[in-house]
């Protein structure tokens, strides 16, 4: 059973979260005590930036919304709701005293759920919340289903070695709603029949779980019944399996490549931390998938890897370089992909290690691509690198503030070198401080 | 590819201005826009092939160096667009069956505008330079082209609701653009047939563009509203694309950002 929430009798932490914004003090009364009476944890905000503010704060369920506010139209609000990926899917419900067609018709199309007009009945609007509420919740409601992800399907890989036909069928029906099944060696765990054989083909480190039809002993840790649990328990152990190999792999490449790094002197110490943390805050921004902002992080990571191949002291060299100087330090995103071409792990962070310095126009290095040849996971590092380099202090020059980073780096894109929406997406970043 | 290889795109539709026609831009509030619209719903239908409130959302092209846009600064450029409808916001673009490739040619008083009908595939396809679309004397598709072989591509989005009246001639068209919204695209690559999710908000237009758009002489009633226009609005708006571009580069500050 749910603790109640201290201050808010008959509110469960687990209370549907509504955000109301609504400029009439006592209309927001009215409609926080009525959801509060219907088990529901209510903030108002009394215009449309306090509103957003909310909505970014508190992640509701929901958010009711009045059209007319004093700063701005809840129309706008809506739209701003939807257009951050991190709030789209959060309902939002019009509650208008503005009841033409056109207006209702404006409202839905804007993204709204619903559009109640005033003065409307409590029982009428907590129905229609429920409705909603039980759209957004359903796995299957296009209307709110969240877009697909961008990288592979990420779905996991089960083998079957069960030799009893009964039993194979059942477990089939149980694990296949979250495994893809496969017959040949490469899946992510093989389950086997309690007295069949581990097939021979199976790779080292793959997982396996004897499946039994009967309650197994406290001693057969990797003896699961087959029941509703199996999926479960079967996605987790594989799914271990498959973290403990990522990390794994990337820790020993990370300390080695750290190491190398390290024996090299550095222009600027924690730039690559700091390129890191942004290029993931910008891909954010773009609606990016998780692994897809790993691949960014570790990317930024060790772009510069290939720096420690490089002669002593060339990145450190007062004064203007020599033609073949430049063109040593120009080898280094080649050179750090040699460094890590031999680890299988992070293949999908190659290219930003050898194309990070190439430009939209062609101008760049070492391969002269051209827009979007240039991956776009590529171009956020990119950018990132650029912004973090121009807050700092260097030799030759001074470092400036984030706002004149980003005019430096828009005007870049007017020139044709930075991809345009990577840079909207930093200024978006640096605008909310950073809290994205 | 040369251009003697490229193949003549089979077009669904094609609709094409007869002339250059008249085409004038205004940035007005809401009270005033409502006064407009209903103005105009007395003297003039529904326009038939728009569904009111739809969403529209287009899809602008330029290349690295931006020169629509700088052309477009100087008073007169060429566009390529592409453009989609959707009963609701859609969140990525090249996400429907069909798209609408535009040119449209403009200059300080009119524009020529050319548009096809055309499916998914193919939009992508003549992105890529390998189609060319039906042309004809006006020579706007071959424009188009030496844009693309300059590196054209899709750069800018921008979403609003349109609710049009037109005449049943088409001499006349009013339109009102509400929810106005810029945003930017991180285009990825346009032959792997998925939906491009759009970026940022660059900008939001919190008031209304009433377009007015017509060949040879208003009737009388139109050209009381093109005063009344004149006005009332804050200011005679310059072209979507040339604000969504000017936010992108940071040389337009942007409304309620």
């Amino acid at each position: 059973m749910a603790a109640l929430a201290a201050g808010e009798p008959g509110v469960t932490a687990e209370a549907t979260k509504v955000v109301v914004v609504e400029d009439d003090p006592a209309s927001a009364d009215v409609l926080r005590r009525r959801l509060q009476a219907n088990g529901m944890h209510v903030d108002v905000a009394g215009d449309g930036v306090g509103g957003l503010r909310l909505v970014q704060e508190v992640r509701p369920d929901l958010v009711l919304l009045d059209v007319m506010l004093p700063d701005t139209d809840g129309y706008d609000v809506c739209l701003r709701i939807k257009s951050d990926p991190e709030t789209a899917d959060i309902p939002v419900i019009f509650l208008s005293a503005r009841g033409e067609v056109v207006d209702k018709v404006r409202g839905l199309s804007c993204g709204a759920a619903d559009y109640v007009t005033k003065p409307f009945q409590a029982a009428e609007l907590l129905a229609r919340i429920d409705a909603v509420l039980g759209q957004a919740r359903n796995p299957r409601a296009p209307r709110l289903a969240r877009p697909l992800e961008r990288s592979a399907s990420g779905r996991l890989v089960a083998r079957l070695a069960i030799a009893d036909q009964a039993l194979r069928e059942h477990v089939v029906a149980l694990v296949a709603p979250r495994f893809d099944l496969a017959t040949d060696p490469r899946a992510d765990i093989v389950l086997v029949g309690e007295r069949d054989e581990m097939p021979d083909d199976t790779p080292e480190g793959v997982p396996s779980l004897r499946i039994t039809a009967r309650t197994p002993r406290a001693d057969e840790a990797h003896v699961v019944t087959a029941d509703g649990h199996l999926a479960r328990i079967a996605e987790l152990v594989a799914r271990e399996q498959r973290l403990d190999h990522d990390l794994q792999a990337a820790a020993e490449a990370l300390i080695v490549l750290a190491s190398a790094i390290a024996s090299h002197d550095r222009p600027s110490p924690g730039h690559s931390e700091r390129v890191a943390s942004r290029a993931v805050q910008m891909a954010r921004v773009l609606g990016l998938d998780e692994s897809t902002r790993m691949t960014i992080r570790l990317g930024a990571l060790l772009k510069d890897v290939g720096n420690a191949r490089l002669p002593a002291g060339l990145l450190t060299k007062h004064g203007e370089l020599t033609s073949d100087e430049r063109a040593q330090l120009e080898r280094h995103p080649v050179l750090g992909e040699e460094v890590l071409a031999g680890f299988h792990r992070l293949h999908g962070l190659l290219p930003i290690v050898r194309h990070h310095h190439e430009r939209l126009d062609g101008t760049g290095y070492p391969d002269h691509l051209k827009a979007e040849q240039i991956p776009l996971e590529v171009r956020i590092v990119t950018v990132a690198d650029r912004f973090e380099a121009l807050l700092v202090d260097r030799a030759d020059r001074s470092g400036v503030s984030e706002a004149e980073a980003v005019r430096i780096l828009q005007a870049a894109v007017g020139r044709g070198e930075l991809d345009a929406a990577v840079v909207a997406a930093l200024a978006t970043q640096v605008r909310s401080g950073g809290a994205t | 590819m040369p251009k003697s290889a490229k193949r003549v795109a089979e077009v669904v539709t094609r609709q094409i201005d007869a002339e250059r026609r008249h085409e004038h831009r205004f940035l007005v509030n809401e009270g005033v826009a409502r006064l407009v619209m209903r103005t105009t719903a007395n003297n003039l239908p529904l326009a038939r092939d728009d569904r009111p409130y739809q969403w529209s959302t287009t899809t602008y092209c330029d290349t690295p160096a931006w020169a629509v846009y700088r052309a477009g600064k100087s008073g007169a450029a060429m566009q390529l667009r592409l453009r989609e409808y959707h009963r609701t916001r859609p969140r990525d673009v090249f996400g429907s069956g069909t798209l609408w490739i535009e040119f449209k040619d403009d200059d300080e008083e009119t524009s020529l505008k050319e548009r096809f009908g055309v499916t998914n595939a193919l939009a992508r396809s003549f992105l890529r330079g390998e189609h060319v679309l039906p042309e004809d004397e006006r020579r706007l598709g071959e424009r188009a082209q030496e844009l693309l072989a300059n590196g054209a591509r899709p750069v800018v989005v921008t979403q609003y609701n349109r609710l049009a009246y037109s005449s049943l001639d088409s001499s006349l068209r009013v339109t009102a653009d509400h929810n106005l919204m810029y945003m930017a695209l991180p285009w990825t690559s346009s032959d792997t047939g998925e939906a491009t999710a759009l970026g940022p908000m660059l900008g939001m237009e919190p008031r209304v563009v009433i377009e007015m758009k017509w060949y040879g002489e208003l009737p009388h009633w139109a050209s009381d509203l093109h005063e009344y226009l004149k006005r009332e609005s804050v200011g005679e708006r310059p072209s979507k694309f040339m604000i969504a571009v000017g936010l992108l580069l940071g040389e337009t500050d942007g409304q309620a950002t």
